[in-house]
């Protein structure tokens, strides 16, 4: 009876001490862990990092250091800026299919050809770059009710610009239980491709059976000039706390890009469909080398989306986070989605095991290869079409893990490995194509080392 | 020593100039607010540091005490006890101390309430045995209660006859927001404590890494510190009826009262210094401990920080 | 003609992305703010760096580019952060 009354009266006397320390840290405006060390005003609180990717069978392989600092300033206000540069090297697939013969492929800039072995998927491997990008982002209150965030963003590779400025404005409810969030951002890309951009289901130009002059006309006959994206996104977003362990966020995202889409390093197969010893196999054009078309993708996008995100802390300070992501454009595909990390948390570290669970529609204008008949003899029956596989009928599936070590508020160092493998699907094809492996799966890990400060 | 200028502007209530003592980058710097001798400790800082320091708390404590207190006529508090019934829009620092009121006085169960004023006029706690009429008392009870008035963020309706008193909280408070602006700019290797008329608290042990050393009234001697605490960092606050109280047929009547019936809590400690991360926390603990009365102990046990009764 | 049974034509695609957005909205709206939230000095749990809704922007931002560049879709969260030539 005893022992009751008295778990009674603490039950009800400890919330007390820590529900007043939360209270009197809203007063003062300092953090409510108690942990002044980090968001103080005055201070920069650093996070670098570095991330090593490496794709299976001599694919994509990149190494990209990240430092982002964040300055806090009285009030509420900071500043960030980030700087991040990837160098990848490694080859990714051109689009076009693996044949019983072996293939000879034109470099983009025209100086060039690589070869690929019978039965081997086509790698375009003269793909490395070093890509350095920057990004700040101002975020301050505007009174008790509004806050906002401005952002500007930049990038440059030896053929890509990008750049991007975006804003965006808070509005608090039900003491800030409720965070209504709009934002707009908009973005112009400069694309300046290797050897220039390709015209759309052009013939890509082989410098076999013909004199190098023959070749050059060839291939100039087939560029465009350089091009540019615009995009606009604009978001509208709630965030809701749901109880004491549980904060959830539903956003809402519209993007429209409108200009040059395509990728102007990717090409499509056109197999003969003609019934003979060749069914299924490159058609073979006037020059006697086979066909093969530069990518069209359309020139503008709108994509939409649905993201829900929900964080849970469990009763021994475990926390769970789960997120869906619904997508869907007008090219024609939709995809799903779905992430979850649990974060152990034990005294000064954690470990947090992740899995993450994604599938794609295939784009209306996807195909994995075009037949003769919609080739039709350099006059193609559709206006785009496009072979890149990520644009395909694709199921990824993530798992991975980080620990962390916090030394104290300030610092903390981690790490975290990742394993992704995807599989696609779609059009098996037919004659001697149909035996190639028109599928094979992506398989990438990637880890990284960060330290914050 | 020297005097340190303060415009007329900085100073509406007429206090003595603020006063510097000390050398060597271990100074004192002393004035008065808040009915209270108020010193602001430096260690490891220039002279022209602890000035400014000296001038800024002053200025700070002064403002706040402008702002909250109830004697200064027209100023928001004023203004709300004489709104009757109209609603008052108040600015962002009354509505964060308003908040706090009001969590305050839920997590007290209404033990905690800034709108009790109102019983001092039955009770004068000189030490003599005048008691007051319980008609007198149950009058003024019809005027207390936080329940009774309407706080919707920022405008705060007050029925007419009721009043606000920010004396549970606004000294501790200033400490911390004094502190606060002092740690913003205290230099390498600088170490300040706020010390408001036994209200304290400090960004750090002394420059040489030893603790402050701080003397605490007892309450049988009403002078002269005897127990001396050592602080190495955070705060310290006092809750205490040392000179105010009524002595009648051998019982003491501490000035804590209880909203609920007017009258003191009863086996109310003497005093409960209560040391947390920060000034108002203390506080608020230790005035939650007194309103406890006999069980002030049991409850401060439970929080998990360091406290002294005396009974 | 895909293989995979998994997915339909555009238009029931676009009947059940309606669908979704409806039944979310409404579950947003019918939850309304009045019995969720918490009072504010029940935010304790909630103000622990790790119950951010993003708790390593820089995390997030390395996987944001890693997936844009490997498959179709992008942004979500927030925005897109940035484009590249790699996709």
């Amino acid at each position: 009876m005893q022992l009751n009354n008295n778990s009674n009266s603490s039950s009800k006397s400890r919330p007390v001490g820590r529900a007043l320390a939360a209270a009197t840290c809203a007063l003062l405006g300092v953090q409510a862990t108690g942990s002044l060390a980090k968001g103080q005003p005055g201070e920069w609180d650093v996070e670098t990092a570095l991330l090593v990717y490496s794709e299976a069978d001599d694919r994509v392989q990149a190494a990209e250091p990240v430092i982002s600092a964040t300055r806090n300033f009285d009030g509420e206000r900071k500043l960030n800026l980030k700087l991040v540069a990837d160098t990848l090297t490694g080859a990714s697939p051109s689009g076009a299919t693996p044949s019983e013969l072996p293939q000879t492929f034109t470099t983009p800039s025209g100086n060039g050809s690589y070869q690929i072995a019978p039965r081997e998927a086509p790698l375009d491997d003269t793909f490395k770059d070093t890509r350095v990008a920057i990004s700040t982002n101002w975020e301050a209150p505007i009174n008790r009710d509004y806050a906002y965030s401005l952002g500007a963003y930049g990038s440059r590779e030896y053929d890509y610009i990008s750049t991007a400025v975006n804003g965006t404005l808070s509005r608090y409810l039900d003491n800030k239980n409720t965070t209504l969030t709009g934002g707009l951002s908009l973005g112009l890309d400069l694309v300046d491709p290797v050897g220039g951009a390709p015209v759309g289901l052009s013939r890509m130009p082989l410098s076999n059976n013909k004199s190098q002059a023959d070749f050059d006309q060839e291939f100039a006959a087939t560029r465009e000039s350089d091009d540019s994206k615009t995009v606009i996104d604009a978001l509208f977003g709630v965030t809701q706390v749901i109880n004491r362990q549980m904060l959830m966020q539903f956003t809402y995202g519209l993007s429209y890009s409108s200009g040059y889409l395509t990728d102007p390093y990717k090409i499509l197969s056109v197999i003969d469909d003609a019934s003979g010893a060749n069914y299924g196999g490159n058609l073979i054009g006037d020059d006697g080398n086979p066909v093969y078309l530069y990518e069209q993708r359309p020139d503008t996008r709108l994509k939409q989306s649905l993201y829900w995100q929900t964080k849970y802390m469990l009763g021994n300070g475990d926390i769970v986070d789960g997120s869906y992501r619904f997508m869907i454009d007008d090219w024609g595909i939709t995809s799903h989605t779905l992430d979850l990390k649990y974060r152990w948390r034990l005294g000064k570290s954690y470990l947090e095991p992740h899995v993450r669970y994604y599938l794609q529609s295939e784009a209306d204008f996807y195909k994995r290869y075009l037949t003769a008949s919609e080739y039709n003899a350099g006059a193609p029956v559709m206006t785009e079409a496009s072979a890149d596989y990520r644009l395909g009928e694709m199921t990824g599936l993530t798992f991975g893990a980080k620990w962390g070590y916090r030394f104290d508020d300030d610092r903390e160092l981690a790490v975290r490995a990742e394993y992704l493998t995807q599989t696609n699907d779609g059009d098996q094809g037919f004659g001697s194509l149909a035996s190639q492996d028109l599928y094979p799966d992506t398989n990438a890990m990637w880890l990284q080392l960060s330290y914050s400060f | 020593m020297n005097t340190i200028a303060v415009s007329a502007e900085d100073n509406p209530a007429g206090h003595p100039l603020p006063r510097l003592l000390g050398g060597q980058s271990s100074w004192q710097g002393r004035f008065e607010a808040m009915a209270s001798p108020c010193e602001i400790l430096a260690d490891g800082v220039t002279r022209e540091y602890a000035e400014r320091a000296l001038a800024y708390a002053a200025k700070e404590a002064w403002r706040l005490e402008q702002k909250f207190s109830r004697y200064v006529s027209g100023n928001p508090v004023d203004r709300i006890n004489r709104s009757r019934g109209e609603p008052v829009t108040v600015d962002e620092e009354m509505a964060l101390m308003l908040d706090y009121a009001a969590q305050c006085h839920d997590l007290s169960d209404g033990r905690f309430d800034i709108t009790s004023g109102v019983l001092r006029r039955a009770w004068r706690f000189d030490g003599s045995d005048n008691l007051p009429e319980h008609e007198h008392t149950s009058a003024l009870l019809k005027l207390v209660g936080w329940n009774r008035l309407s706080w919707q963020g920022p405008q705060l309706t007050l029925p007419a006859g009721m009043e606000i008193d920010f004396g549970g909280i606004g000294k501790e408070y200033a400490v911390d927001r004094v502190l606060l602006g002092l740690k913003r700019s205290l230099p390498e290797g600088g170490s300040v404590l706020v010390n408001f008329g036994g209200d304290l608290a400090c960004s750090g042990p002394r420059t040489n890494g030893k603790a402050w050393i701080v003397g605490m009234e007892d309450h049988q001697k009403l002078s002269d510190s005897s127990e001396t605490l050592s602080l190495h960092g955070g705060a310290l606050a006092t809750s205490g009826d040392s000179r105010r109280y009524l002595l009648k047929n051998g019982v003491r009547y501490s000035h804590i009262l209880d909203p609920h019936t007017g009258w003191p809590v009863p086996d109310a400690p003497h005093s409960v210094t209560v040391a947390a991360p920060t000034c108002t926390l203390a506080g608020m603990l230790a005035t939650f401990a007194m309103l406890q009365g006999a069980e002030a102990e049991r409850f401060l046990e439970q929080q998990d920080v360091q406290f002294w009764v005396q009974r | 003609m895909p293989d995979s049974h998994l997915f339909y034509r555009s238009r029931r695609q676009t009947r059940n992305a309606l669908t979704l957005a409806t039944f979310l909205t409404a579950t947003v709206l019918t939850a309304g703010c009045s019995n969720l939230g918490v009072k504010p000095w029940e935010r304790d749990l909630l103000a622990d760096p790790d119950m951010q809704l993003t708790v390593s922007g820089v995390d997030a931002g390395l996987d944001d580019h890693i997936y844009f560049s490997k498959e179709a879709s992008s942004g979500g969260r927030g925005f897109g952060g940035g484009g590249c030539g790699c996709n």
